[in-house]
């Protein structure tokens, strides 16, 4: 009965307005728990082996879209079955389970976690038709005009490469086995509510500004919380750092000092954790100014609600996921993988996904894709001729609209720090539950 | 405070109880006044427009998440752990009536169930299933980590069950000749049935809701509210409210439902001066 | 004779009780055996897990002022929500006890308390912003009825928050072991009580509430056990910003710091055993079976 519903929902969109009453009542009766005829049927692995090639991607929501896997299908004839987890699932499942997956959709900080645990394979670039072609930040560490990229936390070319197809060991400069295809990265900066603010926002320095006192959030992860409060100090001079994304323990005891003393004065509301959270703090006014995903304000905005995701002077906090193969696969699932991975590079997916306010990672195929006119506003920072639609259709900006921050490059060109796990990770957790419990 | 006029406590009481289910349902009434937002919606005021959008959305696959999938196996698991809940519970429970070699271990390893922390014990069930190389999946890792959650429940509330139950009633049954097996199916079992539908209704819940034990023992395929806490991770619409909109009006039908044609049944066979309905109560 | 029927009595019960035991020594033994060991083991930040035989685990546990504050927190929640909880759920398990008649309606009242519990928690969790938020339903209504003339911060992301999600999620876990003992205390002996001059509050102090202590060792069990070990409401209810033990263990656990974890994990099971042991003095649930 789900299944048939899920089928007809396979044709898209317009298959949507087709279904009717009936289809109400079908699912009306499932809710009733008549579903478990054919339901329970349909949870067993036994029906799944049947198919030809499954492959089973492990990782968060954020780019597990239904829209990618039924185009998988009719492209390829895989089926894609999705494992869709929390952020802090993703790497716990990553090192204790790793043969519960064919592909791990994970970021690149933990990959610093993942990598000696050897549950993650090299993949062979040469099998890559379009490596090339991907981004030079993940690949040389560097932006198409030559500038290097910031170093400070986890550059995704630090962990980019293995030194062998099996090594537990980073390599420094570019080899034959990467760890991670970039799937989805981004430039993240503070969302803030103009409506409630009514004054021009410029730095990071703002988060912690009095004024916004008990309406202001950072993020719940840790390492991450951290260098938002770190982006802060350093804006203000409190704290200067070597690197903000490997702190000294003297730099994280004097973040966590800065960060306790705002606590006690009762600067934040809350702090969130998943993508939705940020969405409904701030769609709510529970919080004005906050670090914040670049779709997550687009949700806002469409909401109806002011939200402006503000280009701070100090510069922006970057993140990238990626695809990876677990050391476990081998034979018709191994080559499915790499075939996945080619299809994931050649423009269908990234025009999907630069359609959501992301950047992906071979950005020439993924332009083949995209009209001028979107093209020219996610990427270029060029106004929109037309209104900017959804990948599902749905009206998300309006023509005349301007993104916020621009450019790809000139976002990209002003990270100053990436999402980080560091070195004194076990002493910084330590600091972190003190400042909880503070 | 046999029939006949209520005390004044009972007016007391029954405003408390009132009370009590307001408060139980607070929650609910902003998810069910929100799931009647327009189509540009998000999950909390100010409220965008009114409309049926999301009833009638929740029933077109979802661009992430897959709702029915994940709703079928957690309603095929929740029915699952709670048979055998009140099957495990029930036996064990008569067990611990008298006591044998063990019982204080047994029991103190039940309760450490309860305490341990859920993630704890998921990594754990999650971890052995990977060095034993054993498939995982809801219908037994995840089976296994809901029955290590459901069952001190179960067990503990059995002991309240036989907290000071009469063993005259069983004296009476053995010394008219019935075997153990006869005097439990028999005596036992008609006393103690309305509990065991507590038992029930608390096995599955506790596995419908169930998401910490879950996490990392459910293999490849998500239960319900795995499933929408991953959904977390990316845009969450006010279908997620539709889901519970529905599901607490249809459950409130059901019981409204059976309500009306047990009290029907009850006055036809009052009316026909038949008590047979009144055992029960 | 005795002695024998005490013997076959013995053996029928390791034949009731086998099912439970092998579900536990499966599900629950093995694994937590794994965190015990692990709980020995050392740990870099970029090597997880090196087998060892060391007490560090332990001896930081101890050693750290984090552990104490953060049970310190724990603890005086455990006895808010404990005393809110059992108050609240031995007055109702009274009323549905003693004054719903029918066993029908008894179980349709049980059943009205539970279906808000089938609507999953991730989505009463995200629920409590438009219910207890700035602009939420409550705070409007305060406002609209001149009580207060500015939203109340403290009803969201507080402690407060963080009890009221508790009473909302435990409280029932209180009435149905209570039920249950009430169900069983003969109603003859109200009246006897009755009889003998007593009035209601000396009934229910004198006669109701000794005989349902199993009852409510059993609801404390529950409650103290689910609040202790809890770290989704009090991380969601308190904003991310207000610590419990549970909350420092999934902290950990998300940086892959498994010993460390581990052993918290297993400080907190001795320490909620041992409450649970000095509450089985005042009733032991299985004696008066």
């Amino acid at each position: 009965m789900t299944k048939k519903t899920n089928g007809t929902g396979r044709a898209g969109k317009a298959a949507k307005v087709q279904i009717g009453r009936r289809t109400v009542l079908r699912g009306a009766a499932a809710v009733a728990g008549t579903a478990l005829g054919t339901g329970v049927i349909r949870g067993f692995p036994a029906v799944h082996a049947a198919d030809p090639v499954t492959l089973r991607i492990a990782g968060t929501g954020v780019n597990q879209f239904k829209q990618l896997a039924d185009k998988a299908k009719e492209d390829l004839g895989f089926t894609i079955q999705y494992t869709s987890l929390t952020s802090d699932d993703v790497v716990k499942r990553a090192v204790t389970q790793p043969t519960s997956f064919d592909m791990l959709d994970s970021e690149y900080w933990m990959l610093k976690k993942i990598v000696p645990s050897g549950q993650l394979r090299g993949m062979d670039v040469t099998k890559i038709k379009n490596y090339d072609k991907i981004v030079p930040i993940f690949t040389k560490g560097e932006l198409p005009d030559g500038t290097k990229v910031s170093r400070q936390g986890i550059s995704p070319i630090k962990v980019s490469y293995l030194t062998d197809e099996k090594s537990k060991d980073f390599a420094g400069d570019p080899t034959q086995w990467m760890t991670l295809i970039p799937t989805v990265y981004n430039a993240d900066t503070l969302g803030i509510r103009p409506d409630l603010i009514n004054r021009p926002i410029g730095s990071w320095a703002e988060l912690l500004n009095p004024e916004f006192k008990g309406k202001a959030s950072i993020l719940n992860i840790p390492s991450i919380g951290i260098m938002d409060a770190a982006m802060v100090c350093e804006s203000t001079g409190e704290v200067s750092y070597g690197d903000k994304g490997n702190m000294t323990r003297e730099e994280i005891d004097k973040t966590m000092a800065v960060l306790t003393e705002a606590k006690r004065a009762g600067q934040f509301r809350a702090f969130w954790k998943e993508f939705n959270e940020s969405v409904n703090l701030m769609a709510s006014g529970e919080v004005v100014i906050q670090s914040m995903w670049s779709p997550a304000v687009t949700k806002v905005r469409s909401m109806g609600v002011p939200c402006v995701y503000q280009p701070l002077k100090e510069g922006y906090r970057a993140w990238a996921g990626g695809l990876g193969i677990p050391a476990h696969l081998n034979g018709k699932t191994l080559d499915a993988a790499y075939e996945f991975i080619n299809w994931y590079l050649s423009g269908w997916v990234g025009a999907f996904l630069n359609r959501q306010g992301y950047y992906t990672a071979v950005l020439e195929t993924a332009r083949d894709n995209m009209s001028a006119d979107e093209w020219d506003f996610w990427m270029e920072g060029k106004p929109a001729k037309a209104d900017i639609l959804s990948p599902t259709g749905d009206k998300i900006e309006s023509a005349g609209t301007v993104r916020d921050g621009g450019s790809f490059w000139d976002r990209m060109g002003s990270v100053t720090v990436w999402n980080t796990v560091m070195d004194e990770d076990r002493y910084m957790v330590r600091k972190w539950n003190e400042f909880i419990a503070a | 405070m046999q029939r006949g006029a209520r005390p004044k406590s009972f007016y007391v009481l029954t405003a408390v109880f009132v009370l009590f289910v307001l408060f139980l349902y607070g929650p609910m009434s902003t998810v069910i006044l929100l799931a009647f937002q327009g189509p540009d919606g998000g999950l909390t005021f100010p409220m965008h427009d009114v409309s049926l959008h999301w009833f009638r959305d929740i029933f077109q696959p979802q661009a992430i998440g897959d709702i029915w999938g994940s709703f079928s196996r957690s309603i095929s698991l929740g029915l699952i752990v709670m048979a055998l809940t009140v099957l495990i519970a029930f036996p064990a429970g008569l067990a611990f009536r008298r006591p044998f070699r063990g019982s204080g271990v047994i029991f103190y390893i039940v309760v450490a169930s309860l305490i341990m922390p859920s993630i704890v014990v998921s990594l754990g069930i999650g971890s052995m299933f990977e060095l034993l190389s054993l498939p995982r999946g809801w219908w037994s890792s995840a089976l296994g980590a809901h029955l290590t959650w459901t069952l001190p429940f179960g067990l503990l509330i059995m002991f309240a069950v036989f907290n000071r139950f009469n063993p005259a009633y069983e004296e009476a049954a053995r010394d008219l000749g019935a075997s153990g097996w006869q005097t439990i199916r028999t005596v036992v079992l008609p006393i103690v049935a309305p509990s065991l539908v507590g038992v029930a209704l608390f096995g599955f819940t506790l596995s419908y809701d169930e998401i910490a034990r879950t996490s990392q023992s459910v293999g490849a395929l998500n239960t319900l509210p795995l499933e929408l806490q991953a959904m977390q991770t990316n845009v969450t619409t006010p279908v997620i409210y539709a889901l519970g909109a529905y599901t607490t009006g249809l459950s409130l039908l059901v019981i409204a439902i059976s309500l009306t044609l047990l009290t029907l049944l009850r006055l036809r066979q009052s009316r026909h001066g038949s008590d047979a309905g009144k055992g029960m109560v | 004779m005795k002695v024998v029927a005490g013997k076959l009595a013995n053996g029928a019960a390791y034949l009731q009780v086998a099912p439970l035991a092998l579900v536990f020594a499966i599900f629950f033994v093995l694994p937590i055996g794994l965190v015990v060991v692990v709980s020995f083991f050392d740990y870099q930040t970029y090597d997880i897990l090196i087998p060892d035989f060391t007490f560090q685990n332990y001896i930081d546990v101890f050693t750290q002022s984090v552990t104490y504050q953060t049970y310190w927190i724990t603890v005086r929640f455990c006895l808010t929500v404990w005393a809110i909880t059992f108050v609240l759920g031995f007055t109702i398990a009274y009323y549905l006890t003693f004054h719903v008649r029918t066993l029908t309606m008894q179980i349709v009242l049980f059943l009205l308390c539970t279906i808000p519990f089938w609507t999953s928690i991730v989505i009463r969790m995200i629920s409590w912003i438009p219910l207890l938020g700035r602009n939420g339903v409550v705070n409007s209504a305060l406002i609209n009825l001149g009580i207060v003339p500015e939203p109340l911060e403290w009803l969201l992301y507080s402690e407060f928050a963080v009890i009221i999600g508790y009473v909302h999620l435990y409280t029932l876990f209180m009435i149905v072991p209570i039920f249950n003992s009430m169900m069983r205390i003969d109603k003859s002996l109200l009246e006897a009580a009755e009889d003998a001059g007593a009035s209601g509050w000396q009934t229910v102090w004198l006669v109701v509430l000794p005989l349902c202590k199993p009852g409510i060792a059993i609801g404390s069990i529950f409650v103290i056990a689910m609040v202790m070990g809890d770290f989704v409401t009090v991380n969601v209810l308190g904003g991310g910003q207000i610590a419990s033990v549970g909350k420092a263990i999934a902290t950990e656990l998300s940086y892959l710091q498994f010993p460390p974890a581990a052993a918290n994990a297993m400080v907190l099971l001795g320490v909620v055993v041992l409450l649970i042991m000095l509450l089985m003095r005042f009733a032991d649930v299985r004696r008066e079976l």
